[in-house]
């Protein structure tokens, strides 16, 4: 028999271990949920603590890109960080070995000549106010897109002089690579209220290939490739205003440029055109899926790298990789001689083998690029 | 057991409380139109005779609000800057966006006349959307107001945008009032053209940039519809975690009629608007506005803007 002292005493432990279970059970549900990491918000990896795709160990040469203020290089499958995150962007190759790069700081941007190493061996402009007039934000200036002539004796670069007031544009720049800004040579108009003219891409035998934003026919502000080779001179537009291109770049054998074009929408498609020094022949949109950002040819032609989000990068922009293969022509089928002595009608129509089926191949899943740099590669 | 399965539920409902109440708190404000004067009734432009787009079942009307709400201004009596109509037909997944230029002078709710981006200052949301709908004649269903600093956490809280950023954005001369100590300083802003991922601070400044602009607001209002539909892009993709981010970020910087269950319901919709063809984009650029009004502000020709707007919005 049971007494009824000891009956209430385990009612008292029952509800104590259950008000405990209670809160317990509401305590872990809140830390659960609290635990849980938004992947929408989620940072993007240093280059150097991601594996890239095996793919990357197929890439030749040597691609130095930018992430969060810093350069890395990409070689044999794995990332090198070359320069610390402070504000390192559009890394270039200059036909000395050296990498030619912007330093951005809040109010102004220098390029700078860097090692392969990673250290800094000269800066080349000094953009920021001197300090008796840095209450005025606007005598600071901006120095972006360097590119080396491939003679190595000409640094082209967008700069923002001259500008008036509010009107602040980018215009095209020269100047001798082992020189001063104070020998530069303004080369393009730039059209006012426009952001000016950017992204100069050297071109064999002489003149520059760049990106000029003016108002198109409906009023809105486009993207046009022009090509210019003599100093102020409006040179020749190369695209037409509605299809609103940008980022080009001239295959290793100079004979197609690849660019991204808009078309005046939130897309940005992969674009090649031939390109016979003069003009562009006829475009093919070869990667329209995807926002595409700086397309660049490999050192040895076998396919283009680009940077574009992933569907699961949460945006941040992955460095893709196109072979060949996926843009290149067919091959023109050769046709085989009838067996049994020459033949003067016509061959019989052969079959083209069928085009290989290949997709751009992801080389990092969760690095977030940084888009506006142009990607160097060298072999 | 159902006591420790109701605790863990209490658990959850702790968790999702501030969330829960901000959007309690944020949505189904209720408008108050101001009555207008006869006066006001007289001048303001006839939207009749225009030929108007036949109505479409389930499709709505959204008036967007966006404003500088920093120091410089009293609360809730801030101006818009940022005045987009949004109308939505569900049936054909299209989506037609209007930018109505701040400097529009136009009569307003409230009597007399003003720049259309007063109206909000005056007399609250109710004030902007019978402004709008009475100098447009287009019927609103619902608006949006967000402010400035909401709209950078907003940005920031869903991990950022992927945005075509249609040209350079140069201003030497940006209003630093966002978080600099004196809401009249001044910064150097440069956002380079191109897809890119933008944070807040940098679609602000993409989006709120216009000394660099021949087009001023218009321009502007261009680079607001990029960016409003980069986010609608990368809203898609939000899930219950982060919600509670997504509160702490607008805490007081979004108010809205529209009620939670019709927000889940639009979230949907909202998912499924991906053509970037099926957006269509209004701007009121001359000849449908030139400058002339008093105060710098913009002279609206009406006999142009009500055939074009009501092509689009019935």
């Amino acid at each position: 028999m049971i007494s009824i002292p000891v009956i209430q005493a385990s009612r008292v432990v029952l509800a104590v271990v259950l008000a405990g279970l209670m809160v317990l059970s509401g305590s872990a549900t809140y830390i659960v949920l609290s635990s849980r990491t938004s992947k929408i918000a989620k940072a993007p990896e240093k280059p150097t603590a991601a594996t890239p795709a095996p793919q990357a160990l197929t890439l030749p040469g040597t691609m130095y890109l930018s992430q969060e203020g810093a350069i890395y290089s990409l070689s044999g499958g794995k990332f090198h960080e070359l320069t610390v995150e402070a504000g390192w962007m559009q890394p270039a190759l200059a036909p000395d070995g050296n990498i030619i790069a912007v330093k951005r700081d809040a109010f102004s941007s220098d390029v700078y000549v860097i090692s392969p190493s990673g250290s800094a061996l000269r800066q080349v402009t000094n953009n920021a106010a001197p300090a008796r007039l840095k209450y005025d934000t606007g005598q600071n200036h901006w120095s972006f897109y360097p590119r080396v002539s491939a003679d190595g004796r000409t640094l082209w670069m967008s700069y923002d002089d001259p500008k008036f007031g509010y009107d602040v544009v980018l215009s095209i720049w020269a100047m001798p690579y082992a020189g001063s800004l104070n020998q530069g040579r303004l080369w393009t108009n730039a059209a006012d209220y426009t952001g000016g003219d950017v992204q100069p891409v050297p071109v064999a035998g002489g003149g520059i290939i760049y990106t000029k934003y003016d108002f198109g026919p409906d009023n809105r502000l486009v993207g046009r490739l022009w090509f210019t080779n003599r100093a102020y001179s409006f040179g020749k537009a190369l695209t037409s205003p509605d299809e609103d291109c940008r980022n080009p770049a001239v295959s290793p054998d100079g004979t197609q440029v690849a660019m991204v074009c808009t078309y005046e929408k939130q897309v940005s498609y992969l674009t090649i055109a031939t390109w016979n020094g003069s003009t562009l022949g006829a475009r093919r949109n070869i990667v329209t899926s995807q926002l595409v950002a700086q397309p660049t040819w490999a050192p040895d032609g076998s396919g283009i790298a680009y940077l574009a989000p992933n569907a699961s990068s949460n945006g941040d922009f992955q460095l893709w990789w196109l072979p060949k293969a996926f843009y290149a022509p067919p091959p023109v089928p050769v046709p085989t001689p009838t067996p049994g002595g020459p033949h003067n009608g016509p061959l019989p129509a052969s079959t083209p083998p069928p085009a290989p089926v290949v997709k751009p191949i992801e080389v990092t899943t969760n690095n977030g690029f940084d888009a506006t740099s142009p990607l160097a590669w060298g072999s | 057991m159902l006591a420790i399965v109701l605790s863990a539920v209490a658990g959850g409902i702790a968790y999702f409380m501030p969330a829960a109440q901000l959007a309690l708190d944020s949505t189904g404000q209720v408008i108050r139109v101001p009555t207008p004067s006869p006066t006001q009734l007289l001048i303001s432009p006839s939207p009749t005779g225009a030929p108007s787009a036949a109505p479409v079942a389930g499709a709505f009307t959204v008036l967007l609000l966006g404003s500088d709400d920093d120091s410089k201004f009293v609360s809730d009596h801030v101006l818009t800057q940022s005045m987009i109509l949004v109308r939505v037909v569900p049936s054909t997944r299209q989506v037609t966006m209007l930018s109505i230029p701040r400097d529009l002078w136009v009569p307003l709710s409230t009597g007399g006349s003003g720049k259309i981006d007063g109206a909000y200052s005056y007399g609250g949301a109710g004030a902007a959307i019978a402004t709008v709908s009475r100098d447009f004649g287009v019927h609103i269903d619902d608006y949006i107001w967000i402010g400035l600093l909401g709209l950078v956490k907003l940005i920031d809280a869903i991990g950022g945008i992927d945005v075509v950023t249609s040209h350079p954005v140069m201003d030497d001369y940006y209003p630093a009032d966002i978080y600099g100590g004196w809401p009249y300083d001044y910064e150097r802003v440069a956002v380079l053209a191109g897809p890119q991922h933008l944070d807040g601070v940098h679609a602000m400044q993409y989006v709120r940039s216009r000394h660099g602009d021949l087009q001023s607001d218009f321009g502007r209002s261009q680079r607001q519809q990029e960016v409003l539909t980069a986010i609608r892009v990368k809203a898609k993709e939000l899930s219950p975690e982060d919600l509670p981010a997504l509160s702490k970020a607008l805490g007081g910087e979004l108010k809205t009629n529209i009620g939670i269950s019709q927000v889940a319901q639009m979230l949907p919709l909202a998912a499924s608007l991906d053509d970037p063809n099926a957006i269509h984009q209004v701007f009121l650029l001359p000849p449908y506005t030139h400058g002339g009004a008093p105060d710098g502000s913009l002279v609206a020709e009406w006999s142009l803007i009500l055939p074009l707007v009501h092509q689009y919005f019935p």
